[in-house]
């Protein structure tokens, strides 16, 4: 088992932090590059600009020319992903151990060197349109969490959502693009985490090598937005031709690793997760209000909203559905949780951080997202004894401390405004 | 418990290699490992494992890995969807319920007694096999076997609790027509196949659901569920000699109660056809076009999968390149060759904004078509072989994914032979090679488009390509 000694540390003269975990079970490596921008670091107007440059990391620097990324990487056996969320942008290779320094001198330059090609960041605006397209024609859910997204905060730049808004998509310009990489593709804006069939002698000298000669810049200056405290319930009815409503419930709640954070997750699980959960077995087992239930917190550097979500079963009204979730929270508010409950969230929480640690991705991913998130990769190995020691009472008190009406907003997807 | 969303790059690509080559097969680890910085690609093995019949026929593997302590198992049975004999969605109801209660416990004893130890567990339904899947820490294995054992031989299909899965799926077949993107593959299948049992959508009918009963589902559990033509994977934290004891104790008494029906004709082309599936609210075109394609155990078919690579099976495949990368047409395109056991299909799929349907399609054709006259050449051949080479072992990493890829050499009767020549089949291709595989597997005519989309905006259009007919996506069914 990994343990959080077997994970190596330094950081390079420009910054720029660098994790390695040696991995020798498969002869392939991924490194995994975490730049702290995302919609959050936005602003109207140039709202998906993010993920747009995500995008454009892709199409070529002076010496790699576009579609050579892509092309020098599958040639030697490798490929590459990369995603954007409202926290963050990350970029991820997954290459035979021979193509180590491939990647390294390929990510290297394309931080360091990258074009900004007017043609190409044209034909790379109609991907991105077919993108948001094809997002909201496939998901009513996407739909339905945008739409209350823009509701529920006020101030904050959460109230977008990542792929943007459809006019800012089309209206951007290639120097708010470049302007953006100027400000936050910072290697003291980023950390770097290898793991897999490596040495970390030899990441050293790759990571001295290509990543430490990028220049650091000013440090980009934080998100100072705060959203205020609400008052009292939002709620907001989205129109679209399905064939049941869904019902999205979003309560304001600290950042993740914050105040409550290992309560409230315990209370997510013990809410939904797996059919003996209070939500599934109340709502969908025996009652058969609803076809589909989830609770869930994203990760969040800011204060951030605990999603209750569902879909009414056939014939059922919305606001019968409603009524019963809002039954089922308050009785935790009354009555708490049973220490069985609590057991059982607290030994699946236990059973997953097992399962995150069975690939070298994975491994890469948790390292990189609990040392943004939480502070600490450390924090990673610590779950298990920090979810054991939340108490039923700790969760009680939670409940009752968020998941109350105020701090609340409803958003229904229907097919009219009449019930 | 729902995933951030996240927008990332080049998911089409993920999926292409999830449904391509890694559809039927899935995990392998490596042995003699090459030490970091050796810089050739190494040749891959797969790790040692036990296999044994029981005396009722029931096939047995077992594979020890010890970097955590969890056990996975992985059941497939030859109960699919090809299996429904006219009862659509019958297949997928039978695993659906098959958790929902036992001989001696009941549905919410299961589930409680299981997510209790923060074990995962499913039942499943495709095309040709349904199956279980389940993980769980290894001290619980005591818990959880005898559980196991008499869901795959004592489930109970109780009434009430069968009613109110098949009154949640009523819904959920109205609810997947609001997403193109989820039912296109079951528009394109029941397209290609039509009464032959791989056209079945595996989720059924809204009217063939209505009529099915418990007493359905048990008959085709007696039916399918058959240890003869079944296996059993364990992978993971344990030791093999007792877990072979253990097993032999569970399982042998087990015996299969009825007879399958014998399968039906896969039917042949004989011009292009076209369906046109109206979504009238609908800003963009899903679209699938292909033909058949080749069975699982074909001797082309790492050749194939190579030559795939290079058509449509990777970011900078030539589709993906013409319509993502030049034409900035679409978010994705890619091609595919689902393999089954006797048959298989080949499709093109992408989407695209209503206006740039037709300029979209035709681009695709093109590609299709340049492709078939030009062939590859050898720079792209090694590039296709480094890049399946080396992402070969991150596809056979987790103990979960070695036990679903025995599985599937079980079901589709291929051996370890398929990993440990793997590299060697992928570098034998030649570009005379895959100007044979070319010409025989990657169809000039006759061929078959599947559109979901705004009909009243393309319709005239899109009549070029073949025989139109319509569907509306709300009607019931593909």
């Amino acid at each position: 088992m990994t343990t959080a000694e077997d994970v190596h540390t330094f950081t390079l003269k420009n910054g720029m932090k660098v994790f390695v975990l040696e991995d020798h079970s498969i002869p392939n490596a991924t490194l995994q590059i975490f730049f702290k921008v995302g919609s959050r670091n936005e602003c109207p107007g140039i709202t998906g600009i993010s993920h747009f440059l995500e995008h454009m990391m892709f199409k070529g620097t002076a010496r790699y020319g576009s579609k050579l990324f892509d092309q020098a990487l599958e040639n030697a056996g490798g490929s590459s992903n990369a995603y954007t969320t409202e926290n963050v942008t990350v970029y991820q290779d997954w290459v035979p151990n021979s193509a180590l320094e491939l990647i390294f001198e390929m990510e290297a330059d394309r931080i360091g060197n990258l074009s900004f090609d007017k043609r190409i960041g044209e034909s790379e605006r109609g991907v991105v349109l077919s993108e948001y397209t094809t997002g909201y024609e496939n998901s009513d859910y996407d739909l339905l969490e945008d739409q209350l997204r823009s509701v529920a905060y006020q101030a904050h730049p959460y109230r977008w959502s990542v792929i943007g808004y459809e006019s800012d998509i089309r209206n951007w310009r290639q120097r708010d693009i470049k302007d953006y990489f100027d400000r936050y593709y910072a290697p003291n804006n980023a950390i770097a985490v290898v793991v897999g069939d490596v040495t970390l002698a030899q990441v050293k000298a790759l990571a001295v090598k290509y990543l430490e000669p990028i220049p650091a810049r000013a440090a980009p200056r934080p998100v100072h937005t705060r959203e205020p405290e609400q008052r009292g319930e939002k709620r907001l009815i989205v129109l679209k031709d399905v064939s049941s409503p869904h019902i999205l419930i979003a309560y304001h709640v600290p950042e993740t690793g914050g105040t409550d954070y290992y309560a409230l997750n315990l209370l997510s699980s013990i809410f939904s997760s797996g059919k003996s959960s209070r939500l599934y077995s109340a709502l969908i087992s025996d009652k058969q209000l609803a076809t589909e239930i989830s609770t869930y917190m994203p990760n969040a550097l800011d204060p951030t909203l605990f999603y209750v979500y569902a879909v009414c079963a056939d014939g059922v009204n919305v606001k019968t559905l409603e009524k019963a979730i809002l039954r089922e929270i308050d009785k935790v508010i009354a009555g708490g949780v049973t220490e069985k409950e609590l057991r059982k969230a607290q030994n699946n929480m236990v059973a997953s951080f097992y399962r995150s640690l069975e690939t070298i991705s994975n491994k890469a991913d948790m390292i990189g997202t609990y040392e943004i998130f939480f502070g600490s990769y450390k924090k990673l190995f610590e779950v298990a004894d920090a979810y054991r020691k939340v108490t039923a009472m700790d969760i009680k008190t939670a409940a009752a401390k968020y998941l109350k009406k105020a701090n609340r907003t409803v958003g229904v997807l229907q097919e009219s405004e009449e019930d | 418990m729902r995933k951030s969303r996240v927008y990332d790059i080049g998911f089409m690509i993920a999926i292409t290699i999830l449904w391509g080559l890694w559809a039927a097969v899935a995990c392998l680890a490596p042995t003699g490992i090459a030490t970091a910085g050796q810089r050739q690609t190494s040749f891959f093995k797969l790790s040692t494992y036990e296999k044994f019949k029981l005396k009722n026929g029931l096939t047995v593997y077992l594979m020890e890995r010890h970097e955590v302590p969890l056990i996975y198992i992985s059941a497939v049975f030859p109960a699919g969807a090809v299996r429904d004999a006219g009862k659509s969605g019958l297949a997928y109801l039978t695993a659906e319920t098959l958790f929902s209660g036992t001989k001696s416990y009941s549905k919410k004893q299961i589930e409680e007694y299981l997510e209790f130890l923060g074990a995962n567990y499913y039942a499943y339904a495709d095309v040709e096999t349904a199956g279980i899947s389940m993980s769980f820490i290894n001290t619980d294995q005591d818990r959880v076997f005898p559980l196991l054992k008499e869901v795959i031989q004592d489930a109970s299909f109780d009434p009430g609790e069968f009613e109110k899965r098949k009154k949640r799926l009523l819904l959920e077949l109205a609810q997947e027509k609001e997403q193109p993107s989820v039912v296109i593959g079951a528009y394109f299948n029941k397209f290609i196949f039509g009464e032959h049992g791989y056209g079945n959508p595996i989720y059924g009918t809204r009217a063939s659901v209505k009529k099915i009963r418990s007493i359905d589902a048990r008959a085709f559990y007696n039916a399918h569920y058959r240890p003869e033509e079944s296996a059993l994977v364990i992978v993971g934290d344990f030791q093999t000699s007792q877990m072979k004891k253990k097993v032999q104790e569970l399982f042998e008494a087990w015996r299969s109660k009825g007879l399958p029906a014998p399968p039906k004709q896969v039917p042949v082309f004989d011009k292009s056809r076209i369906l046109l599936v109206n979504k009238s609210d609908a800003t963009e075109t899903q679209f699938a076009l292909g033909a058949l394609g080749i069975p699982r155990n074909h001797p082309d078919y790492v050749a194939v999968q190579v030559v795939n690579t290079i058509f449509g099976g990777r970011f900078t495949s030539r589709l993906n390149e013409a319509l993502r990368i030049n034409a900035g047409l679409t978010y994705g395109a890619y091609s595919t060759f689902n393999a089954y056991k006797d048959s298989g299909t080949f499709a093109i799929s992408s989407f695209t904004r209503t206006e740039s349907t037709v300029k979209a399609i035709d681009i695709a054709l093109d590609v299709l078509k340049r492709f078939r006259a030009e062939g590859v050449d050898q720079e792209a051949l090694t590039s296709a072989g480094s890049y399946l080479t080396g992402q070969f072992p991150l596809l056979y990493e987790t103990p979960d994914s070695l036990a679903s890829l025995l599985a599937a050499m079980f079901f589709y009767g291929f051996d370890e032979s398929f990993v440990n020549d793997f590299q060697k089949n992928v570098e034998s291709v030649t570009v005379e090679k895959a100007r044979e595989i070319i010409a025989k597997h990657f169809p000039g005519d006759n061929l078959q488009f599947v559109l979901i989309g705004k009909a009243a905006a393309i319709r005239d259009q899109v009549r070029k390509y073949g025989e139109l007919s319509e569907k509306e996506i709300k009607s019931d069914g593909f």
